[in-house]
């Protein structure tokens, strides 16, 4: 059995889902309480918008002293964001501070998708595009976000 | 662990670092060689006091943990003492400042002096001015765990940034399991202030096992911040080198008889410095495959086409069927190797190169690569067939001894020579990767002439070593003195100063 919940997780949780950020919504697995299942909706005027990502997010067992993982269930074509769904972003790596949560990293994930950084790539292909054509880029990923993020 | 002084330092490399050991050897001591330097010919640069000028002569010390940990708070010391600190600022500040400043006690002093506050802002010691007066409300809870704390149970730094003991402990022991020490910083986001030994001393005291490990890594964090002192690159060896002016030059482990270079850790490598020497081991490791072909082990006889496997370390070669007497880098006629005209170790560039095409460059580009790579490979290998010339000579003192031809102390010599040829080569080695990259001019023919004169008094010292029942041994100590000296003109004109 799983040592009992931290308060900090808890608490976090009932923020969660009593004050909800506006465009996410992160509900924790009925077996795993440090497991979410997380839905962000593309921001307005990004190539995005329009679209549900599915995410992944678990606690690790050193939370929050080490970061949560988090990974982009829904197939996305962004500079930062690799096939496999891993997000090259600095506060879940060396940037990490205790005092981030769930909601400020789910709140800078949003910001990534309507600011993507193509000099801080992770997948190569799709940073080079970006950087030699932009527009073609944005067309692809409005593309990807109607295929694969806007199930009827 | 006592001091290696500089006479220690600048001695050649002894042939027990390259895993030589014979009970006669340890009759030999470090003493002897230290007599060539002392044999003071006139000729020979002199300094002020007038002393010979050696350019391998290097101060440094051996320290173990102990002795390293009392020379750091020496330091600190000297600091606290100097500049008058404000009543807030201690020890484990005076740490902190030294440590971004790569423990240069001068640097910080004089920061100090024009602006204290903005040295400890640099130094992540207090907050920005910017940051700083913001006034944070005082919080109720803990922001990592989010329960609820009474003030005094809060913790921050200078920024004011407060969590509650128990978050600061779990955080810590996170940290330090990734070897962070030194920079752990606030846990607020985007805060880069950092925790001072002291504050992690107080976080600490109930978890010993955490606070142990913090001390080591701390430790070590000092160890490879200062700019004096460098860790032995030994495996498993716990020495620590401190050295007062930080010099490419020579250390040697007195514990595990590593041999490196000071500023770099790498093989000890005069007359080429440690980017040269970086480039040069890059470019071998890059170029491996294409110089595979080269590490063949035989040659054939330039005249009478048998062919020789070469077995000792001399490049003076003569084939045993025909007598013919013949370099084994160039395969001429060692007739041409004389003193005066010694050419082999000189690379000769196609003048016309510039009009030649791409093709042809990268040709000639590899081919001048390759040239340096053979000689410097070479030595090398040379070095290598020459320790077993070292324990055959061993071997036959022992035998004359035995057989009551002469004392243990009238073959010494030998031993001597050996050692010498030893230090010789090595450093001849090394001064191929320097003249790769060498710009030409008149001072690379200047080394190149140097270099082909200190090869053919080598090759002429191990062609007289090999035979040394039959050489003279007022001859043979004759050609040491010469060797040495040219080794030493060469160093004197080409290492850094």
């Amino acid at each position: 059995m799983m040592a009992s919940l931290p308060r900090r997780i808890i608490k976090e949780t009932q923020r969660l889902t009593h004050e909800p950020v506006p465009g996410i919504s992160a509900i924790p697995d009925e077996q795993n309480a440090r497991y979410f299942h997380v839905d962000v909706m593309g921001p307005s005027e990004s190539p995005f918008e329009g679209g549900t990502f599915k995410l992944e997010l678990f606690l690790p067992e050193d939370y929050p002293m080490a970061p949560p993982k988090v990974r982009f269930m829904t197939k996305i074509y962004h500079p930062n964001i690799d096939k496999l769904g891993r997000i090259c972003l600095d506060i879940l790596k060396d940037k990490w501070s205790p005092a981030l949560q769930i909601r400020t990293v789910l709140l800078s994930i949003q910001a990534l998708l309507s600011a993507p950084n193509p000099d801080d790539p992770l997948a190569n292909d799709v940073a080079e595009q970006w950087k030699v054509n932009e527009s073609h880029a944005i067309e692809t990923a409005k593309a990807w976000t109607r295929l694969y993020a806007m199930k009827s | 662990m006592s001091e290696a002084d500089a006479d220690m330092a600048s001695q050649g490399s002894d042939p027990d670092d390259e895993g030589l050991s014979d009970s006669s050897y340890q009759d030999y001591s470090d003493e002897d060689i230290n007599d060539y330097y002392n044999y003071g010919p006139d000729d020979m640069e002199q300094d002020d006091r007038g002393q010979i000028f050696d350019p391998e002569a290097f101060e440094y010390f051996l320290f173990n943990k102990e002795e390293a940990c009392q020379f750091l708070d020496e330091r600190v010391a000297e600091l606290t003492q100097t500049i008058q600190f404000s009543p807030q600022v201690s020890h484990t500040i005076g740490k902190v400042l030294l440590q971004a400043h790569q423990w240069v006690l001068t640097e910080v002093m004089e920061r100090f002096r024009e602006d204290s506050v903005q040295l400890m802002v640099d130094c992540r010691i207090l907050p920005p001015p910017s940051r700083a007066k913001q006034v944070e409300p005082p919080p109720k809870q803990c922001p990592v765990c989010l329960q609820a704390q009474e003030e005094k149970d809060l913790l921050s730094l200078a920024c004011n940034h407060k969590f509650c003991t128990d978050c600061w402990q779990r955080y810590f022991q996170v940290q330090v399991e990734d070897g962070v020490a030194t920079g752990v910083e606030c846990m607020w986001s985007d805060c880069r202030l950092i925790t001072t030994e002291d504050f992690a001393l107080s976080i600490l005291k109930n978890s010993p096992v955490t606070l142990r490990r913090y001390q080591q890594f701390a430790f070590n964090d000092y160890i490879k911040g200062h700019y004096q002192l460098r860790w032995c690159p030994g495996p498993d060896c716990d020495v620590i080198y401190m050295a007062p002016q930080p010099l490419g030059r020579k250390v040697q482990c007195k514990k595990c008889k590593t041999c490196c270079c000071f500023r770099c850790l790498k093989d000890y490598h005069v007359p080429a410095d440690c980017p040269t020497i970086e480039s040069w081991l890059r470019k071998c490791a890059d170029d491996s495959e294409t110089a595979n072909y080269i590490s063949a082990h035989t040659k054939d006889c330039p005249k009478c086409n048998i062919c020789i496997e070469k077995n000792g370390g001399c490049n003076h070669m003569q084939c045993f069927q025909c007598r013919y007497d013949f370099c084994w880098m160039c395969l001429g006629d060692w007739k041409t190797h004389g003193s005066e005209y010694y050419e082999c170790s000189r690379y000769k560039e196609n003048p016309n190169i510039a009009n030649e095409s791409a093709q042809a460059q990268a040709r000639e580009a590899l081919k001048k690569y390759l040239f340096y790579f053979e000689r410097w490979e070479n030595h090398q290998k040379s070095l290598k067939l020459e320790e077993q010339t070292f324990q055959r000579i061993q071997h036959r003192i022992k035998e004359k001894v035995m057989n009551n031809m002469g004392t243990w102390i009238d073959w010494q010599y030998l031993l001597d020579a050996a050692n010498l040829l030893h230090k010789c080569r090595y450093t001849l080695e090394y001064t191929y990767p320097y003249a790769y990259y060498q710009e030409g001019g008149p001072r690379k023919k200047l080394f190149e002439y140097q270099q082909a004169q200190l090869e053919a008094e080598i090759e002429n010292l191990s062609w007289k070593i090999e035979r040394a029942e039959q050489t003279d041994r007022g001859d043979l100590e004759n050609q040491m003195d010469i060797t040495e000296k040219r080794r030493l003109t060469l160093l004197r004109d080409f290492s850094e100063s």
